[in-house]
């Protein structure tokens, strides 16, 4: 996942707030100041939600969007910390809030309403697909993953097919949002050249200058350097699904830009 | 293919003037469906569906997706509108065999020099188009692909 919870901001920050806390626990429930004390520890941790959602932005989400998940995980973390147990605030509210971003990316990344159970057996799924793929040297079939999982081959398919509901503007990003930077583009010129024959090539050349990065490369790692799937997933850093997926997302571009382009020469 | 006899018209373009696969065929898997781009996510679950199930390898799997995805759109384009696409799946104890037929006006196979070609010929250990002309009624396009099953140690 993304790792251990860097410091989000210095402690210093929010120390003015945490006797807030002290004064919060001591109040009666009824206590009608509840409220205004609540309000001043939610606006003034705020740059900390800011803050957490903007690690997470870029990742197809709107960045107002992340906010406010960040923000109602922040009240959360307010109203369910106990100060009495003598943590710091910030240890304790950076995993909630952290935790409801992205249980918000796995919840909307999904294209229709999937079961929690099968997301969770998709994204099991997805990580022995990774182990095993290291371990055999390449990509492994549903029988394998099924012995390695111990679970029963129809689990496997269920859980595989859950994946094709998945949106790839998602979790995958959000795990391998910071891999454009690959040793690969000085590869760009010699796929060119490799595409040099095709009869669509001068059509072909600006929808693929027009790929992001990172999609034109999986595209000429496939289709040039014809590696699989999961060497190419090992070489970027995501999973063999995201490749497939993103593979399918460009094939379909390329396609549709070249209809385009026939439908031009057509039209009078 | 297979030797085209009781030529039969019930009011739509014919696709199949193809022998029916003999019964005992139980690994053979047809589909019909109108040859529009629409369909597309269809025929790729079914083949998906089919290669997880024989047990291929995801990588074969994910390949076999995006190749009869090329192929049916290839082919769908160059359907009569309005006309039907057949494809066939094939399963076999090493490999799996799509085929896909259209019938169309024109009678030029789909170049092998194509991007699409080259993607087909990546992901595939075997790709054929043919065009047969079957008197008036325009032209049958068939698209054939194979994936062979990587032999995976016991």
């Amino acid at each position: 996942m993304t790792g251990a919870p860097a410091e989000p901001t210095s402690s210093h920050e929010y120390q003015h707030l945490a006797p807030l806390f002290e004064e919060l626990a001591a109040l009666d429930q009824k206590d009608g100041r509840r409220a205004a004390l609540r309000d001043e520890l939610v606006t003034g941790h705020l740059p900390l939600a800011e803050h957490i959602a903007q690690r997470f932005s870029g990742r197809g989400v709107a960045k107002e969007d992340l906010v406010q998940v960040a923000t109602v995980g922040l009240i959360n973390a307010v109203d369910r910390f106990d100060a009495s147990r003598g943590s710091d605030f910030l240890s304790f509210a950076v995993p909630t809030v952290m935790g409801e971003v992205r249980r918000h990316f796995r919840d909307t990344g999904w294209l229709v309403r999937v079961p929690r159970r099968l997301k969770e057996l998709h994204l099991s799924i997805s990580t022995a697909n990774t182990e095993l793929a290291q371990r055999l040297g390449r990509a492994p079939t549903p029988s394998e993953i099924a012995a390695h999982l111990d679970i029963s081959q129809d689990e496997v398919f269920a859980g595989l097919e859950a994946g094709n509901a998945y949106h790839s503007m998602s979790l995958d990003e959000v795990l391998s949002g910071d891999t454009e930077n690959l040793a690969l583009g000085d590869t760009l010129g010699e796929e060119d050249a490799a595409l040099e024959g095709v009869e669509n090539h001068e059509a072909l050349q600006p929808l693929i200058q027009e790929l992001p990065e990172r999609e034109r490369k999986i595209l000429g790692l496939r289709f040039v350097h014809n590696m699989t799937q999961t060497q190419i997933a090992e070489r970027i850093g995501v999973s063999q699904m995201h490749v497939s997926r993103l593979l399918a997302r460009t094939l379909e571009r390329l396609r549709e830009g070249l209809t385009e382009q026939d439908e031009d020469v057509l039209s009078p | 293919m297979g030797a085209q006899r009781y030529p039969r018209n019930y009011g739509e373009v014919k696709v199949a003037d193809r022998q029916s696969p003999p019964l005992d065929a139980h690994d053979d898997i047809e589909l019909r469906l109108g040859a529009d781009l629409v369909h597309l996510p269809i025929v790729r679950s079914v083949v998906a569906t089919i290669a997880t199930r024989a047990d291929f390898d995801l990588d074969a799997i994910a390949d076999l997706r995006l190749a009869v995805d090329e192929a049916c759109s290839t082919l769908i384009t160059r359907a009569i509108p309005g006309s039907t696409m057949r494809c066939l799946f094939t399963v076999s104890d090493d490999e799996l065999t799509f085929t896909g037929t259209v019938h169309s006006d024109s009678d030029s196979s789909p170049s092998t020099k194509s991007f699409g070609w080259r993607v087909l010929t990546t992901l595939t250990d075997s790709v054929d188009s043919r065009v047969t002309s079957n008197g008036q009624a325009g032209h049958q396009i068939d698209i054939e692909l194979t994936k062979r099953r990587v032999v995976v140690d016991a």
